[in-house]
């Protein structure tokens, strides 16, 4: 596994630059859509829809954003890139896992990235830097695990059944609006009333603990709850073990399929 | 199914049993709702590309795999690479094993030439410290200096093998597995490619060569493998398998039928056949053996004097032989002749039997060439099979 450190390396510099080679910007388109997307959000979510009114509510929404976009482009990555890398596949053995591995890092880069712009900004107006901080890395580290164990599983089953990626794709638009966002389950008015709704948002939605875990980290300068924590340790560890056995069991005719 | 399960040594290449078939349907991917709905898949049933072939090749051996198209040749070198599982035996190759099976796998189009170096190196498990010393190598094999640095996806076919084989042969593989690709190479880089196996072989390598091309076979395989629906139906020295793999061949194609339109000659040539001594269609005979040449002709008008030519040819063009024979013909205006040699006294090597028929005073051109081979064996070489013997002479004898 060790001696193909090099290939995943290449594997990921590689689909960073395809993209957007021969572009002006290159890389940096990486970087432009998102912050697009976040300004369109910002606006529509925080001025002409307000759903709740939160301080610094562009802060707000830009964490759940981000944490969203990093899963979403995962899952669509990862969903198409065995059969984009046929020919790879087709050519060697060598450990099929690094090719929806490596499409589910240059979206972790992506994301750090964008982190990155976002995180001085937040912890400069939500004066939020506290000992929390730390929790960070870890938090990240986490959803990289749960990313990945999701993206493991749409690429190796969209190489056998062509249509995961089109339901992945459609499920996700649902998902984006019953994922904390631009709201937050305990103050959402209809979930006051109606204590299962508040439940089923935070908990059953697999992605929402994370978006409340980085939320409270960045936004409130808080640790997330324990509850919260022990949740995504869980999750990760339970996906990307899923992901894993999944993909080994399944990888056998991948040369055949693709 | 894996090499540690079967304890091969590197160069070592294993067979047991091995079964594998594929699903041929036009809609190779099957769809999560139709597994969900339990349909049952319709179209034909699965097509056996292996079954139970076994085989063991020791390290430095060069073996040559032949057959019909679809006789499991190339399924063969897949399992062996490990690209795809077999679904009952095992089977594997010990050590490094680089494959040469499709032009374009392991390219990455929107990449330079330069860059999917690097990459068909990773894939292989190669490390940049590693590949560095030897792309210039690569790029000077390939002799491709001027488009290295363009994406593949600008190269022709034959641009693509040359960076293909060059990346494959200078990876420093225990075992070598290369199919047809090479026919798309010009003679030269074909030329250039066995000899580059050659070295390698000398090196340790062992070998494992699909072709067509039974001189390409001949002049680098030991041992040749025929295949035949999936099933090994041949296996030993090359000269004796190639006889074996024209054999079958021959069954089913009867000769060298004309593919050419006729003109406006009034006589012609019409099918051309190679026969051993058994009676069957052959293009590979060994030196002294029988031969018989059947000529089947046809005039399309009547013709007076009908004469055939029959000139034997070496492979610089040397005329070897040639006869006429006057003949006459049936009453339906064809005829078959045949020319019967009882002992083929050529040495081994590629020859060339030019036919041609004429009458009158039109001359007998020639007209069909077939292509026949004498296998090559240790001792005299050249063209013709002298009959003689070394001695040493008595002090008797000795001029004085």
């Amino acid at each position: 596994m060790a001696r193909y450190r090099y290939l995943f390396r290449q594997l990921v510099s590689r689909e960073l630059r395809r993209k957007y080679k021969g572009s002006r910007l290159g890389v940096l388109w990486y970087l432009v859509n998102p912050l697009v997307l976040l300004a369109a959000y910002t606006l529509m979510f925080g001025h002409v829809l307000k759903v709740q009114s939160f301080p610094d509510y562009p802060i707000f929404l830009m964490i759940g954003i981000v944490v969203w976009t990093f899963f979403q482009q995962s899952l669509l990555a990862s969903s198409e890139s065995l059969i984009d890398q046929g020919p790879l596949v087709r050519k060697a053995r060598f450990p099929r896992e690094a090719i929806p591995a490596s499409s589910v890092t240059v979206q972790l880069i992506t994301f750090l990235a964008i982190l990155a712009l976002l995180l001085p900004v937040a912890l400069a107006l939500r004066d939020s830097v506290a000992p929390a901080l730390l929790l960070l890395p870890v938090v990240v580290a986490l959803l990289f695990c749960f990313a990945l164990g999701c993206g493991l599983i749409v690429s190796v089953m969209h190489a056998y059944f062509r249509d995961v990626a089109p339901i992945v794709a459609a499920a996700l638009l649902p998902w984006f609006f019953l994922t904390p966002i631009f709201y937050q389950p305990s103050t959402l008015p209809f979930a006051q009333q109606h204590a299962w709704v508040e439940t089923l948002l935070a908990w059953v939605n697999p992605i929402a603990p994370f978006v409340e875990a980085t939320r409270s980290i960045l936004y409130s300068g808080t640790a997330p709850g324990w509850g919260v924590l022990v949740y995504i340790v869980c999750i990760a560890a339970a996906t990307l073990g899923a992901g894993a056995l999944v993909f080994r069991r399944m990888e056998g005719e991948l040369a055949v399929v693709v | 199914m894996s090499e540690a399960e079967l304890q091969l040594r590197p160069g070592e290449v294993v067979l047991r049993d091995a079964t594998r078939w594929f699903n041929v349907r036009a809609d190779n991917a099957r769809t999560l709702k139709g597994m969900l709905l339990g349909r049952r898949v319709s179209g034909p049933p699965p097509v056996p590309a292996l079954q139970g072939v076994s085989l063991r090749i020791e390290r430095g051996e060069t073996v040559g795999i032949v057959g019909r198209n679809g006789a499991g040749k190339t399924s063969t070198l897949r399992v062996l690479a490990g690209i795809v599982p077999l679904q009952a035996g095992t089977g594997g190759c010990g050590g490094r094993t680089i494959s040469l099976l499709e032009l374009g796998a392991g390219f990455s189009r929107d990449f330079s030439g330069r860059e999917n170096i690097y990459l068909q190196g990773a894939l292989y498990g190669l490390s940049r410290a590693e590949l560095e010393p030897r792309v210039e190598q690569i790029v000077a094999f390939s002799e491709l200096e001027g488009f290295i640095d363009v994406p593949v996806k600008t190269y022709s076919a034959g641009m693509m093998l040359r960076l293909g084989f060059s990346i494959a042969a200078h990876l420093e593989a225990d075992v070598l597995l290369i199919d047809e690709v090479l026919a798309v190479g010009d003679e030269g880089f074909q030329r250039k490619c066995l000899r580059r196996i050659s070295e390698q072989i000398a090196a340790g390598v062992t070998l494992v060569l699909v072709s067509h091309d039974a001189g390409a076979i001949e002049r680098v395989c030991d041992r040749v493998v025929v295949l035949d629906a999936g099933r090994v139906e041949f296996d030993g020295p090359t000269a004796e398998g190639l006889l074996h793999y024209h054999r079958l061949m021959g069954t089913e194609r009867g000769g060298g039928e004309s593919l050419r339109p006729a003109g406006d000659r009034a006589l012609h040539v019409l099918d051309v056949e190679l026969r051993d001594s058994a009676g069957r269609t052959s293009a590979v005979f060994p030196s002294g053996a029988p031969l018989q040449v059947i000529v089947a002709l046809r005039a399309r008008r009547p013709v007076t004097d009908p004469v055939l030519a029959l000139e034997l040819r070496a492979q610089d063009g040397t005329r070897v032989y040639r006869t006429t024979h006057r003949f006459e013909l049936d009453a339906d205006g064809t005829a078959q002749l045949a020319f019967e040699v009882s002992a083929l006294n050529l040495l081994g090597g590629d020859y060339d039997l030019a036919l041609g028929a004429g009458h009158g005073a039109e001359a007998a051109l020639a007209e069909r060439t077939i292509r026949f081979s004498v296998a090559r064996e240790e001792g005299p070489e050249g063209i013709v099979a002298l009959d003689g013997s070394w001695r040493s002479m008595p002090a008797a004898e000795k001029r004085a």
